[in-house]
């Protein structure tokens, strides 16, 4: 447990030397999210109807963006190595690293995720589902997506690699997430959903970890 | 092959390999490799470039997997990477900080790993090491010179018994070098073991009297791969 709450107050330092990253993801989602409005027919229904699929196929881009650094600095820079050899575990280090690289990511796009329905002219009922089902959803996407991240930490250009191996696994949890939007739209219970992410979120957060860190582990040696 | 066999008698051995073998690509580099380290040795290992220095010290961190052969800790092979991983510890090539944070935070977080902070250790080991003015410049803002010194502060911080040092020479200065040899006699004399990769002798220092050689070349296998073969045919080199 220590490990885990060290690794995570490590990387929080970090992020906040190093602001630049901690902002990009969140200016990434809010374009991406931003370039619909713009380029679609002015029909206000249209933009609500694809508003919460927008943004979270937005959120799966920005999150995507910001796995390929997960790793690296710390590859390069030999702390990787180092916690490799150590004896404490790797699986838990590892969870603290990706828990703190969530909260810089998804949790904030979840946290912004109200102002950019407003554009949608998304209805104040459903930024409710959104912000939960982002908030149920993003950690799974982190989760999951550093496996790729951690599977790919040895190679120069990883990125499109890591999108290759991800996307296909963030299928389920856009079909659940975009799909809680469309049912609380035509008024229709959302609660399955809800338990369906949550579970998602559950198995990636006891499976990820270890996971991750055997990745590690064979991309190094 | 040890200078001093009857010292390394007397004290337990801490390390082995058995017949570890090790594989770049076509190349093998080193096969059937013994080696012993005992409390209060040096093992130095010699060996040309590409030789396999730096992957014998990454095999025996467990940061390379050997092809073949087996590492015991005690005599005993059982637990191995747990043990092992409590008693050793590697400075290699990176240095493994952090460039957003300060020479003390670098520190201070390899420390509290251990589960024992103490700052007036942290500033002890910075003192030792003549960089007690940079504690608190971030890494980044380090001479390289003063990044290798901090990498080896981190030996001082926890009593490991094993340190295994990828040249550690390099990039330091005379003074800085001393000051390196005299913290490895320390630490020998405290009945440590040291296996360090160097690529010249270590005659002239202080290590010598604890140093036993190990040549990594008289482990290369004779038989050539076919492809250099082919390419010193080529060359019209004799083998």
């Amino acid at each position: 447990m220590n490990t885990l709450i060290l690794y995570f107050q490590r990387e929080w330092q970090l992020m906040f030397r190093n602001t630049g990253t901690l902002i990009q993801p969140l200016v990434f989602f809010t374009i991406i999210a931003l370039l619909f409005p713009f380029s679609l027919p002015a029909e206000a229904d249209l933009l609500q109807r694809i508003g919460g699929g927008v943004i979270w196929v937005a959120a799966v881009l920005a999150t995507l963006l910001s796995l390929e650094s997960m790793f690296k600095a710390d590859y390069e820079d030999g702390t990787l190595e180092q916690s490799i050899i150590h004896h404490r575990s790797l699986a838990l280090a590892m969870l603290g690293k990706v828990m703190a690289h969530w909260t810089a990511t998804g949790l904030i796009l979840s946290l912004f995720s109200p102002i950019l329905s407003l554009t949608f002219n998304i209805p104040s009922e459903q930024i409710w589902v959104l912000f939960v089902g982002l908030l149920l959803g993003t950690p799974s996407l982190t989760l999951v997506g550093a496996i790729g991240a951690a599977l790919t930490v040895t190679l120069r250009r990883g990125g499109v690699l890591i999108a290759i191996i991800i996307l296909p696994l963030y299928i389920p949890i856009l079909i659940f997430g975009a799909g809680m939007l469309t049912q609380s739209a035509q008024g229709l219970e959302i609660i399955s959903q809800v338990y369906t992410l949550s579970a998602i979120f559950v198995l990636s957060l006891t499976l990820a970890p270890f996971a991750i860190a055997g990745s590690l582990r064979a991309t190094i040696t | 092959m040890p200078n001093d066999a009857s010292k390394t008698m007397q004290h337990q051995h801490l390390l082995n390999t058995r017949e570890l073998s090790c594989v770049r690509g076509e190349n093998t580099l080193f096969e059937k490799l013994n080696m012993d380290v005992s409390e209060g040795q040096c093992v130095h290992i010699v060996g040309e470039n590409g030789s396999g220095k730096t992957s014998l010290l990454r095999i025996l961190c467990g940061l390379n997997k050997p092809e073949n052969g087996q590492i015991l800790w005690c005599d005993d092979s059982i637990n191995l990477s747990d043990q092992l991983a409590k008693e050793l510890i590697y400075v290699g090539h990176k240095d493994g900080l952090k460039n957003e944070l300060t020479a003390i935070e670098n520190l201070a977080f390899q420390q509290r790993l251990e589960c024992h902070y103490d700052e007036d250790l942290l500033d002890d080991a910075l003192a030792k090491l003549k960089i007690l003015h940079c504690a608190d410049l971030a890494a980044q803002a380090l001479s390289f010179g003063q990044r290798r010194r901090l990498a080896f502060a981190r030996l001082l911080l926890s009593p490991k018994k094993i340190w295994v040092l990828d040249e550690p020479f390099t990039g330091i200065d005379v003074s800085g070098r001393t000051l390196i040899e005299q913290l490895c006699v320390e630490h020998l004399k405290r009945k440590g073991a040291i296996v360090l990769s160097h690529h010249q002798s270590l005659q002239a220092s202080p290590l010598n009297h604890f140093t036993t050689e190990l040549l990594i070349e008289s482990f290369r296998p004779q038989k050539e791969s076919e492809q250099t073969k082919a390419r010193k045919e080529i060359l019209g080199v004799g083998s």
